[in-house]
């Protein structure tokens, strides 16, 4: 597995405890609000745990956009060379 | 250290919900030491049979939570008064994996150790433990709590959504 594989995996463990779920239940595209009932509170969240974890900061602004895994994963790399 | 006076000019709520006594020691930005002390008066023990067991003076979790959260938001707001102006207001939003080792009883003073992990969008996540004494009663991996415009008049928009207010205990233990 590549470093990114590492990453997403990780971050699939995390966004799936924050949304009470088995990391097996939570796919890449799976819509965080429509398929899997979270809030706006789940998703600040998972930016609050991003931030723990991987030290990377994500705007809360780009909350609107951060509707499924995939999207998460994307936004914390950008951060990441951004901020490292 | 702060008073019971100063807790009451930071934090909004007030009898019989205002559930911090003092402050021992606050960090800004990281943590905080209050307590709280059970008596046998509080409203939750009021209308109790005569010759009631003993569990049933066990003082209810979701105050010890609301209490942890108190002490959660004053360690947030830094020791400060929100401004006066600010139509926000705090709220208990979650607590999630609470771990309970014991119970506590009128004449027990609960003390709260709280640490701040972080800040997002107006939202604080703490984290800590609920002592008598040496012992552990509570453990709280993570406690939110959030500051959200509330419109209160003749007509509340509809926000927040209820979804934002997850009771994760009942009353009693």
């Amino acid at each position: 597995m590549t470093y990114q594989d590492d990453q997403l995996e990780e971050l699939r463990e995390i966004v799936a405890d924050v949304l009470e779920l088995e990391p097996e239940e939570l796919s890449d595209t799976g819509d965080f609000m429509e398929e899997y009932e979270a809030d706006s509170l789940r998703a600040i969240e998972i930016l609050a745990r991003i931030d723990k974890r991987f030290k990377v900061e994500i705007p809360q602004a780009e909350l609107p956009e951060l509707r499924n895994l995939k999207a998460v994963s994307a936004a914390l790399a950008r951060h990441a060379t951004a901020q490292g | 250290m702060l008073e019971h006076k100063d807790v009451r000019e930071i934090l909004p709520q007030r009898y019989p919900l205002l559930l911090v006594d003092r402050v021992l020691e606050l960090q800004p930005g990281r943590s905080i030491r209050t307590i709280k002390a059970i008596s046998g008066t509080e409203p939750c023990f009021d209308g109790l049979p005569e010759g009631a067991e003993r569990w049933r003076f066990a003082y209810p979790r979701s105050l010890m939570i609301e209490s942890f959260g108190q002490s959660a938001a004053l360690l947030w707001l830094d020791g400060r008064r929100a401004p006066a102006l600010d139509d926000r207001t705090l709220m208990f939003a979650a607590a999630r994996g609470l771990q309970f080792s014991d119970f506590a009883y009128p004449g027990d003073v609960l003390r709260h150790e709280v640490r701040l992990d972080s800040v997002v969008a107006d939202t604080a996540f703490a984290s800590g433990e609920t002592w008598v004494g040496d012992r552990r009663v509570a453990t709280i991996a993570t406690l939110i709590a959030t500051r959200r415009r509330v419109a209160i008049g003749p007509n509340p928009s509809p926000a927040p959504a209820p979804s934002m207010c997850r009771q994760s205990e009942e009353g009693q233990p």
